[in-house]
This record gives structure tokens, sequence and C-alpha cells, in this order.
């Protein structure tokens, strides 16, 4: 199966040469820049080690390695379910580790974020499942309807929306949960092994939805274990093992080519 | 602020309703469990009411010299008024006795003895009622000083042992009572616990969306109020319909006490809803705590 990789607009193209280093002045321009970046679990386990990396805004980052090799750990400390041991964690301009607590709220809806079990609501339809996200911040309800309805048209659910999640397909559901991570309007989309629980087909149909979806201009950064996806797409991809980036390279494939 | 409260209220509103099984269960359990607590604390008040009602039964008797002068009476009655530990006084004359006497020969149908005798044989008296019975000693000692009196019965001792008993049925009824409460708070706690446990997922979704703690707090802080708001009217219900088969069966028990229906009932409206509404408001309040804190 291949599939063709979308045309890249111009401007992500631009940034990509910046991607690497943390060159002070990527700082301004990046939706996301660890220095240094160490994370020690109170029982002694080290889980990241001295992880430096720099996400212009736009771009699309695969984040690749083992189990263990401490994706999970980055992803809890970029929406500050957990804060570094050591060095910085600048996400839009805001250090994490000196966020007050109640502005973590705030924070959390510059980021949208897919899980591979899609965390929906079983009671809640399609549409108030995406509405909730907005409801729980206290947005009006004005507001919140032309949103979900926007949002859905975009991830192709406006159909469905008044269905509950056990009566839609693996890749609606994952659907529906992009279309949620997306009506704040986040700066970064996180998307943890998102195709995780996906056969082959759907798994790109929800790929060509975060590619569209960048192509919007949010920023994507893609945790996953599917190399063909990966090998395929020609992104950037970042690879982590034992705690540490072993290798950030544009255009990359899953596994190092030498 | 008013679009917040809107948004808890229709939220608590949606909460129970949508994860009907558990709010239920909470509230059924809140009805059992404030069931159980009134029913002590009706125990406990008609237990008190007894035991104050055996307390003012306590007076000191204390009978007359036959050759007190009225003028004596009178000094010794105001002296005995006097003391802190006396509540009322009341005078029986040598005529009163005898009156009382022959009613209650009657009143048990027996022959009235006294027709036999030529005179008068009983004393006149001062019956002593205390504030408290626990002065019982120190009145009655004040009495046997004074040369009108002829003899005060000794009831000390067995009022010392009365006190004892009626002390110690209070302090059971009363630590008994705090032990019911404490068991209904953990219990309703924990109910309500594993109804917020069950949605979990829920608060994890709220966190990720980025609401902030108050938006996820408060729905579920008014759901436990609400809980416990519908089961304190249940709880009220089912009381306020046995309370008439029941009074009818105690009202014999009850008439004797210086109880209030009134203060009884408004004590125990104000007793459910406070626990009901309280407990609910706490047991979301931990509940939620521990998702939040983190």
């Amino acid at each position: 199966m291949t599939i063709a990789p979308s045309p890249t607009p111009a401007r992500s193209l631009r940034r990509r040469i910046l991607r690497r280093g943390p060159d002070p002045s990527d700082r301004d321009r990046a939706v996301l820049v660890l220095h240094d970046v160490t994370k020690q679990y109170p029982n002694g386990k080290v889980a990241l080690r001295d992880v430096d990396l720099v996400i212009p805004e736009g771009d699309f980052v695969f984040l690749v390695g083992p189990s263990g090799a401490g994706k999970s750990t980055l992803i809890k400390l970029l929406i500050r379910d957990e804060v570094a041991t050591r060095g910085d964690v600048v996400l839009d301009g805001q250090d994490l580790a000196r966020l007050p607590r109640r502005q973590v709220p705030k924070m959390r809806r510059k980021i949208g974020i897919i899980f591979q079990d899609f965390k929906l609501l079983p009671t809640k339809t399609v549409w108030e499942n995406v509405a909730f996200a907005l409801e729980v911040t206290g947005h009006p309800r004005g507001q919140i309807r032309a949103a979900v309805d926007r949002v859905l048209a975009i991830v192709g659910l406006t159909a469905q929306a008044q269905q509950t999640p056990s009566q839609l397909s693996g890749g609606e559901q994952q659907r529906t949960a992009i279309a949620r991570a997306l009506v704040h309007d986040p700066r970064l989309i996180i998307a943890d092994e998102p195709t995780g629980n996906l056969d082959p087909l759907i798994s790109w149909e929800i790929l060509q939805l975060l590619l569209r979806i960048n192509e919007l201009g949010v920023t994507v950064l893609m945790a996953t274990h599917n190399a063909d996806v990966v090998t395929a797409l020609r992104k950037r991809v970042v690879a982590l093992e034992e705690g540490r980036i072993i290798r950030d390279e544009v255009g990359g494939a899953y596994h190092r080519e030498d | 602020m008013i679009t917040f409260v809107v948004f808890s209220i229709r939220r608590a509103w949606q909460g129970f309703w949508r994860n009907a099984v558990m709010s239920l269960a909470a509230t059924a359990t809140m009805v059992l469990m404030l069931m159980l607590l009134a029913g002590f604390w009706i125990i406990q008040t008609g237990l008190l009411a007894g035991l104050e009602f055996t307390e003012q039964k306590v007076e000191v008797v204390a009978y007359l010299q036959p050759n007190v002068t009225e003028s004596q009476v009178t000094a010794l009655r105001g002296e005995v008024e006097a003391m802190p530990q006396v509540d009322a006084v009341v005078y029986v004359t040598r005529d009163d006795a005898l009156v009382r006497f022959q009613e209650s020969m009657q009143a048990q149908g027996r022959e009235d003895l006294t027709q036999y005798l030529d005179s008068n044989p009983l004393y006149a008296s001062l019956e002593v009622k205390l504030v408290d019975p626990a002065g019982i000693r120190v009145v009655g000692d004040a009495l046997r000083e004074d040369p009108a009196v002829r003899n005060v019965i000794n009831i000390e001792d067995l009022v010392d042992r009365v006190l004892t008993v009626t002390n110690i049925l209070r302090t059971a009824g009363t630590v008994l009572l705090i032990v019911v409460g404490v068991i209904c708070l953990f219990i309703i706690v924990n109910t309500i616990r594993l109804a917020v446990f069950a949605r979990a997922e829920e608060i994890e979704i709220m966190r990720l969306v980025g609401a902030s703690d108050a938006f996820i707090r408060w729905p579920f802080v008014f759901e436990g109020a609400f809980v416990g708001f519908l089961g304190a009217v249940i709880t009220l219900a089912v009381l306020a319909a046995a309370a008439e088969p029941l009074s009818g069966f105690m009202v014999e028990f009850f008439r004797v006490l210086p109880l209030q229906v009134g203060s009884l009932t408004r004590d125990l409206v104000a007793l459910v809803m406070g626990a009901g509404v309280g407990l609910g408001v706490l047991g979301s309040w931990v509940s939620v705590r521990t998702y939040l804190i983190r």
C-alpha cells in the first residue's frame, strides 16, 4: 500500500531548515523547546536524559523508539502531568516548571491530545464528546455549537454527530477524539500511538487526517510504533532510546538507514 | 459566575441521571444511613428526656417538728428557697398530709384507717424540688441542721446510685450516637467515592482538555449535594409515614416525657437535611480532590 505524501506548504518547509539544535532565535518561533531535560522518577528510574528538542511551528514530528524508551514520559512532561527533574520544557514561550498550578489548565488548552484508547465518554454522543472539551473550559453555548460543527466537518463526522461511541468503528472513534483535540484551536497536537488499536487501512486514514490538520497550520507530534507509516511519509523523525535522543532527522525512516 | 453555576448544576443533573445506577445506589445508601442516624437520634432524645424526667422526681422531704410555729416555717422556707440548688418548696401542713393520705388510700381502694384515730398522726413537711439532683446532699444537710426539722428521709445514697446510672446511660447514648454518626460518615463518603471513581476517566479527560479545578470539582459537589438532598427527602418521607403508627404505639411512653413534638420534628428535619447534604458535599469534595492533587 502506498500513499503519496501530501505536498508540504512552503511555510513549514522554511521552518524545517531551522530544526536542529536549540538555537536561541528558534525559541520565538518554536511551539516547543526542550533544553537539557532530565526526568528521574521518585523510584530512582531515569526516564529521560539530557534531552534537547526544538519543534518549530507547523512541524510534523514522529517520535519513535522501543517501549520504555521515554516516549510516554516526554508526553507527560509536555502536558505537565510530570515536571522535569532538570532542564527547561518551554511550551509556546512558557516554562512549564515555573508555571503555577492554577495556570496549568490554561496551558493545556493550547495542546490537543489523542490517545491509543480514544478516551471518549461512552454515555455521550459524538457531538457531546467534542462539545465537552469546550463546556468544561467555560465557553458559552453559542460559541460551542459553531466550533463543534466546524471540527466535525474537518474530521468528516457530521453525519455521525448524534451517535454514541459504541455505534462507531474504531477509526470513527479516533476521528471523534481528534475532533475533540482540535476544538480548542490548539498550537500543538500530541498523538500518543493514535493508530495502535486500528487496522492498517484505518491507520492511514487517521494519518491523512493528521497530515491535513498539520497543513492547516497545527504542529503535530506523533508517538508511534507504526514503522510503515513513518518510513513512507519521510517526515521528521525523533528516535528515543533509553531516555536519550539517538536520532533526529528530517525525511527519516522508522529505523536508522546508514 | 452565573454561567459557571448554571453549568455546574446542569452538569450535576446530567451526571446524576447518566450514571443512574451509581447515583441511585449512593442515594439508597444515603437513605439507609440517614434512617439509622435519625433512629438513633430519636432514641437518644427519648432517653435524655426519660432521664431528665426521672431526675425531676428527686426531691428532699423534710418532716417538721410537731410543735413548730408558723413563723418558724416561713423563715425556714425562705432560707431554703434562697439556696441555689433549690427549684421550689412546697409546704405540706398536717391537714394537707392527712388529706393526701386519705386520697391515696381511696385511690388504692383500701379502707380509710384514719377514721379510727382520734387525732392526726402525720407531720407537716417541706417538699423541696431541686434544680439538679446532684445538690441533694447540700440541701439535705442544711435542712437537718435546722431545729424546726424533725427528720429528713435519707435518700442521698439512692439518688447517688440513680445519678450514676443516668450519667452512664447519658454518656453511652452520646457515644453510641457519635459512633453511628461516624459510621454514616464513612459509609456515605465511601459510596460517593465509588460513584466518583466510576467516572475517573471523565475527570481525566476534563483535566487533559484543560478544565480548571473549579470546573471539575463543582459539578461533582453539586451532584453530591443533590444525592444528599434526595436521600434526606426520602428519609423524612419514610419517617413521616412511619410516625403515625409509631407514635400510636409509643404515645403512652412519650406523653409522660417532657418532649415537645414541634421542636423534635424541627430538629429532626434539620439533622437529616444537614447530615444528608453535608455528607454529600463532603464526600464529593474529598473524592474529587484525590484526582485534582497531581
